[in-house]
C-alpha cells in the first residue's frame, strides 16, 4: 500500500518550472530514494511535501488524505517528520531538551500540561530516551547541543525527527557535509531505521543510495526520468547519461 | 530547581533589606521595573525577539490605574486585574500584527505601535492630561505610608517573578527558547511558531501592564513619559545590562538603572552618559551582562578556595 502519493506535482518559480509534473508513490515500510543531478528539482520537490513551499499544481496524499499545502507545523501530528540537509538543532538547549521539543510537539497530553515544569510531563521521558538511544546519544543527554561534534549534531537532528514517532520520515541529504567516518555512521543509522519506518531519502551520494534504497526515482529538469530498483537504475542508459555518466 | 529556590530566598532577603538602605519609594520603583525587565526578558532572552515597544503596555497599565482612581476612586482589587486583562487584550492585538514579520520589521512594528499610543496619550489631553501628566492618583488609605506601599510592591513583585519563573520553566518557556534558537526546526517539530511568539508577547505585556498599574500609585501621577519610546529603550537597556541569558539578570539591571538614575542624577544631570558608556562596554565585552561579571567572580573565588 502506498503511504505517500504524489500526483502530477508542479512548482513554478516565475517562468522556471522547478518541478514539472511528478507522480510517484512511496510504499509503506520502504526506503524510497530520490536522486538527480544538482538543479534537478529534488529540494523543491521535497519542500512541497514538507509544506515549506506551496505547489503550483498537483496533490500530495498521505495515507489517502490530501495534505497539499499543509504548513510544516501540521505534519508531525499527521505522522510525518523530517531531518534537515544543513543540521538543524536548538544550539542553546541541552541534547535532551532538543528531543523534548519534538516529543512534546506530538504529545497527546500537550494542551493539558501547559503549566507543569517542562521536565515533569508524564510519558515524555521515555520517548526522549528511546530517540536518543536509537541514535546512540544517551550519554550526551545533559550536554548543550552546541557542544556536540559535527557528526553528533547530525545524529541529534535524526533523534529530533524520530522523537515525533513518525510513520513517514523524510531525509534531506542526511550525509551532506559530513566527514567520511560520520557519513558511515549516518548510513548505518539509516540502515537500522529501514523497515521500521517508511523513509524518503533525497541524496546524491550514489554509493549510499544504491546500498540502502528499495526503490529509486531519478529526477532530471523537474521531471521523473526513471524509476525502479537500484539494479534497474544502475543499468538504465538514460540515467547513466543524465547523471551517472558525468561521474564515470 | 533548588538553585532557583535559593535565588528567590536571596531576592526576598534583599527585598527586606532594601528599604533600610534606600528610600522606600526608590526601592519600590526598582521592584516595579524589575517586573518589567524580567517580563521583557521573556521576549528578548527566552524568545529571541526584541520589542521596542514595552512602554505601550507599561503606559496603558499606568493610565488605566490612574484614570480608575481619579474618576471612580476604584479599589485596587478591581484596578489591577483590569489593567492585566486590558493589556492581555492589547498585547494580543499588537502582538498578532507584529509576529507576522520577523527581524528588523518586527522591532519597527513594536516601535510604531508604541509611538501611536504615545501620541494618543499626548494629544488626548482631556483624558490623560497630555504633557502635564495625570495627577491626583491617590493611593488607598492603607498604602499612604511609603513603607507600607513598598511592602505591598515587594510582595507583588515576588509573586510576579515567581509566576514568570513558573512560565519559563513550563513547556511554553521551553518552546520560547526553541523558537529563539531555530524557528524552522520548531515548526518542523509540530509547533506553531507565530502562536508561540504571540504567547510570549502577551505574557510580557500582561506583566508589564500590571507593573505600570502599580507604578501609577508610586508618585501619585502618571507622567506621559511612562508611555514614551525612551521608556521602551530603558526597559531593553535594563534587560541587557543585567543579563538576558539569566532569568534573574534583568532584576540586577533594574536595580542598577533605577539606583543610578535616582542617585547620580541628583548631582550630575549628564548621568545618562554613564549609562551609555556602561551599555557600550556590556555590549562589546560582556554579552552576559552584570550577571556574567558575578558568575566570573564566583568562578575565580571557587577556584581559589579549591586551590587553597
Amino acid at each position: 500500500m502506498a503511504l505517500l502519493e504524489i500526483r502530477d506535482l508542479h512548482k513554478n518559480f516565475g517562468a522556471v518550472a522547478a518541478v514539472a509534473g511528478v507522480t510517484l508513490s512511496v510504499e509503506q515500510g520502504s526506503l524510497h530514494a530520490i536522486i538527480g543531478p544538482n538543479g534537478a528539482g529534488k529540494t523543491t520537490f521535497f519542500n512541497c511535501i514538507t509544506g515549506e513551499v506551496a505547489p503550483t499544481r498537483g496533490h500530495v496524499l498521505f495515507d489517502g488524505r490530501d495534505i497539499t499545502g499543509s504548513p510544516p507545523h501540521r505534519l508531525p501530528a499527521l505522522g510525518i517528520s523530517r531531518s534537515f540537509q544543513r543540521t538543524s538543532i536548538f544550539p542553546r538547549l541541552s541534547v535532551a531538551e532538543n528531543v523534548w521539543v519534538s516529543a512534546y510537539g506530538t504529545h497527546p497530553l500537550a494542551a493539558g500540561a501547559m503549566l507543569r515544569h517542562a521536565d515533569t510531563i508524564p510519558g515524555l521521558d521515555e520517548r526522549i530516551r528511546d530517540a536518543l538511544h536509537e541514535v546512540g546519544l544517551e550519554r550526551h543527554a545533559g550536554r548543550l547541543a552546541d557542544e556536540l561534534s559535527h557528526g553528533d549534531q547530525r545524529l541529534l537532528d535524526f533523534a529530533i525527527a524520530l522523537a515525533a514517532s513518525p510513520r513517514l520520515l523524510l531525509l534531506d541529504e542526511p550525509t551532506a557535509g559530513l566527514s567520511r567516518s560520520d557519513t558511515q555512521m549516518v548510513i548505518e543509522l539509516v540502515e537500522r531505521l529501514k523497515g521500521r519506518y517508511t523513509l524518503v531519502l533525497i541524496e546524491h551520494k550514489m554509493d549510499m543510495v544504491m546500498r540502502v534504497s528499495d526503490r529509486i526515482s531519478v529526477m532530471y529538469f523537474g521531471r521523473l526520468l526513471a524509476e525502479g530498483s537500484p539494479e534497474a537504475i544502475r543499468g538504465d542508459l538514460r540515467v547513466r547519461e543524465a547523471y551517472l555518466g558525468r561521474r564515470a | 530547581m533548588r538553585r532557583d529556590r535559593y535565588s528567590f530566598l536571596l531576592l526576598a532577603v534583599l527585598a527586606i533589606v532594601a528599604p533600610l538602605v534606600l528610600r522606600p519609594v526608590i526601592a519600590a520603583e526598582i521592584l516595579i521595573f524589575a517586573i518589567v525587565a524580567v517580563a521583557n526578558n521573556i521576549i528578548l532572552g527566552y524568545t529571541g525577539l526584541l520589542s521596542f515597544g514595552q512602554a505601550t503596555f507599561f503606559g496603558v497599565g499606568a493610565y488605566i490605574s490612574g484614570l480608575m482612581i481619579v474618576h471612580w476612586d476604584a479599589p485596587l482589587w478591581l484596578i489591577l486585574p483590569t489593567a492585566v486583562a486590558a493589556n492581555v487584550l492589547l498585547a494580543g492585538v499588537i502582538g498578532y500584527l507584529c509576529v507576522q514579520r520577523i527581524g528588523l520589521y518586527f522591532i519597527m512594528l513594536t516601535f510604531a505601535f508604541n509611538q501611536m499610543f504615545y501620541f494618543i496619550a499626548y494629544s488626548w489631553t482631556t483624558l490623560t492630561g497630555g504633557e502635564d501628566g495625570l495627577p491626583g492618583v491617590q493611593r488607598p488609605e492603607w498604602l499612604r505610608d511609603d513603607l507600607a506601599f513598598y511592602t505591598f510592591v515587594a510582595v507583588l513583585a515576588l509573586i510576579c517573578l515567581a509566576l514568570m519563573k513558573r512560565i519559563v520553566d513550563s513547556p511554553w518557556g521551553r518552546l520560547f527558547q526553541a523558537v529563539r534558537d531555530n524557528p524552522d526546526r520548531a515548526a518542523a517539530t509540530g509547533h506553531n511558531v507565530r502562536l508561540i511568539k504571540l504567547t510570549s508577547f502577551v505574557v510580557a505585556g500582561a506583566f508589564t501592564g500590571f507593573a505600570g498599574a502599580v507604578y501609577a500609585l508610586l508618585y501619585g501621577i502618571v507622567p506621559v513619559d511612562a508611555i514614551y519610546w525612551l521608556r521602551s529603550g530603558d526597559i531593553v537597556f535594563m534587560t541587557l545590562i543585567g543579563g538576558s541569558g539569566n532569568f534573574f539578570g534583568p532584576v540586577i539591571g533594574a536595580v542598577f538603572f533605577i539606583w543610578l538614575s535616582e542617585t547620580v542624577s541628583l548631582f550630575w544631570n549628564r548621568w545618562p552618559m554613564i549609562l551609555g558608556i556602561v551599555f557600550a562596554l556590556v555590549v562589546l565585552f560582556l554579552r552576559g551582562g552584570i550577571v556574567e561579571v558575578l558568575a566570573r567572580i564566583a568562578g575565580v573565588m571557587r577556584r581559589r578556595r579549591d586551590a587553597g
